[in-house]
């Protein structure tokens, strides 16, 4: 706050004040009064309106040049009127009791989204699991009546199957309530996990798996953690490219971590593309290959489901080549407990 | 033979358990009412419970916990949740295992096996198949004919295990390497190949040769 931007807002008093000393000074005149009252009379009057409103601008100045500060440093705007001082001004008063109110009814609105949010979320969870239900009826009945369409209707089961799981854990994903739970695991039983419950699409490509040094420990919840390999595991397939498929899973175990890599060596990602591969919804021009059928989701939430889970994600590729996905298991003191 | 009770409340699922599962040699029983779960589970006294969590009147953790009060039944928990704080509380309650559905039918077969195993120790003979011209000894990983026994590697073993278990029927080539991956053993079309050469040769050394038949197009069969 300027001392001259406050004085222009104080433009029309200061105008009415020497107006005022200007008529009082031509009554004086006529009256004849000494020079000593006429000149005491006016400088006294200004003196003391001068220091008046020197006070209120410093008062004032301290107040919102602390409001000012307060905004710079929160990351969270609407918490202000939670931090600023009481002033002994009115004007101040006023802030704060508005700020407090806009306040109250923002988060009563913001509550209502988050309900609305958690309730869709309950939802999808209670369908999922009723869907699950036929999903694993109808396997049943494949298996009791095995034959070659049986099987292929088997293989559109386990699609489905693959598409309702990503739905929960994309419902899952946005919350900001915790559903997972961080325990002590061997990698190897999460490949393991994520290998099986992909066997039927490996087998039928004819795709090789290699696993070595996977006897490490991690601390993850493994449930999402095979949902997040199901998923490379997924793309590894889908991308894959002539007769020799294979995935290779190994690991490496650093100070403060222990890193999983998947690797394949098929269709690669364009160098101009695997910035984006995180993105929602990017499905590069692999995706848009007729056959492929992208949907832009699934790594995606990998990467978002690494972030809840405290991962670190990354991808390396070279097109026609190979493709790299690396994932970081951290291995800080919080962990070992 | 192990009698397995199915606590599932949804009849179509239960009807095609009840029938996978006695297609797999085990007896079976099944609750079709759920007023008195608990008394009619113990009236019964199976060999080993698979228990639905989401049961109507009680839920199946509770189930579990009554149970648990009074036997130590082998349980296994059946659920759709896919979540771990779910897996850990019926663990904690005293449940044996844990499968989801869709489940994986191997899997949830040599879940099965492996608790009524750990149950039945010193049962010799559960580890024993009789297959007539030769016997199987599954936990010595042995063929054993007359006087003669064959070692096997373990793939061999898993490989003849299936093949004995689906006798008289063919069996595709994925289905064993199904059968092989569910048990961790991630084997490609070439090492299967492998096996099965091998598996026929050691089989020759005891005068078992062409019991394998090769079915061109659609895998094998024990004859």
């Amino acid at each position: 706050m300027k001392l001259f931007d406050f004085l222009k807002q104080k433009i029309i008093t200061i105008f009415l004040i020497s107006f005022a000393l200007a008529t009082i000074e031509i009554f004086l005149l006529v009256y004849d009064i000494p020079m000593l009252f006429r000149l005491y009379i006016p400088i006294s009057i200004l003196i003391v309106y001068f220091v008046g409103i020197m006070i209120e601008y410093l008062r004032k100045k301290y107040f919102y040049n602390a409001v000012l500060n307060h905004l710079n440093e929160l990351d969270k705007k609407f918490l202000l009127a939670e931090v600023i001082d009481d002033s002994n001004f009115i004007e101040g008063k006023i802030l704060k009791s508005v700020l407090e109110e806009t306040d109250k009814s923002m988060l009563e609105h913001v509550n209502i989204y988050k309900r609305l949010q958690e309730d869709y979320k309950d939802y999808i969870e209670l369908w999922i699991h009723e869907i699950k239900l036929p999903i694993a009826t109808s396997k049943m009945i494949i298996e009791n009546n095995k034959s070659e369409v049986t099987k292929s209707i088997d293989e559109e089961l386990d699609k489905i199957d693959n598409y309702t799981e990503q739905a929960l854990f994309y419902a899952r994903s946005n919350t900001v309530e915790k559903d997972y739970a961080i325990k002590k695991n061997s990698l190897e039983e999460i490949v393991d996990l994520a290998i099986k419950k992909n066997k039927n699409i490996l087998i039928s490509n004819r795709v090789k798996i290699e696993l070595n040094h996977l006897d490490h420990i991690v601390y993850t919840d493994s449930k999402w953690c095979s949902f997040i390999l199901s998923q490379i595991i997924q793309n590894s397939v889908k991308y894959s490219k002539g007769d020799e498929k294979t995935i290779q899973f190994y690991s490496r175990e650093n100070k403060d971590n222990v890193i999983l890599y998947i690797e394949d060596k098929g269709i690669g990602i364009k160098e101009s593309e695997i910035v984006r591969v995180f993105d929602k919804g990017f499905t590069g021009s692999n995706g848009r290959v007729s056959d492929k059928k992208s949907t832009g989701i699934g790594l995606y939430l990998c990467k978002k489901l690494c972030e809840k889970l405290g991962l670190a994600i990354h991808i390396s590729s070279e097109y026609n080549k190979y493709t790299i996905v690396e994932i970081v298991f951290p291995k800080g003191s919080y962990t070992q407990m | 033979m192990a009698k397995i009770l199915i606590v599932e409340d949804d009849e179509k699922l239960r009807n095609e358990l009840e029938i996978f599962l006695m297609k797999n040699g085990y007896e079976v029983g099944s609750l079709s009412k759920f007023d008195n779960t608990v008394k009619d589970i113990l009236k019964i006294s199976p060999s080993l419970i698979l228990l639905d969590i989401n049961l109507p009147f009680l839920d199946g953790e509770f189930v579990l916990k009554e149970i648990r009060k009074v036997s130590d039944v082998p349980i296994i928990m059946v659920t759709s949740r896919e979540n771990e704080i779910d897996e850990l509380l019926s663990l904690n309650y005293g449940a044996d295992d844990y499968v989801t559905k869709p489940f994986n039918i191997q899997i949830l077969l040599a879940k099965i096996a492996t608790v009524l195993k750990r149950v039945n120790k010193g049962d010799i003979s559960y580890n024993k198949i009789d297959c007539g011209n030769f016997t199987l000894n599954i936990s010595k990983s042995v063929i054993e004919k007359d006087d003669k026994v064959i070692d096997l590697t373990k793939n061999e073993l898993k490989i003849l295990h299936f093949l004995v278990q689906k006798r008289g029927h063919i069996v595709s080539r994925d289905e064993i390497m199904e059968y092989l991956w569910d048990s961790s053993n991630f084997i490609d079309d070439n090492t299967l190949t492998v096996n099965v050469t091998r598996l026929r040769n050691k089989l020759e050394d005891i005068n078992l040769k062409d019991i394998i038949e090769t079915k061109r197009g659609q895998g094998y069969i024990l004859k």
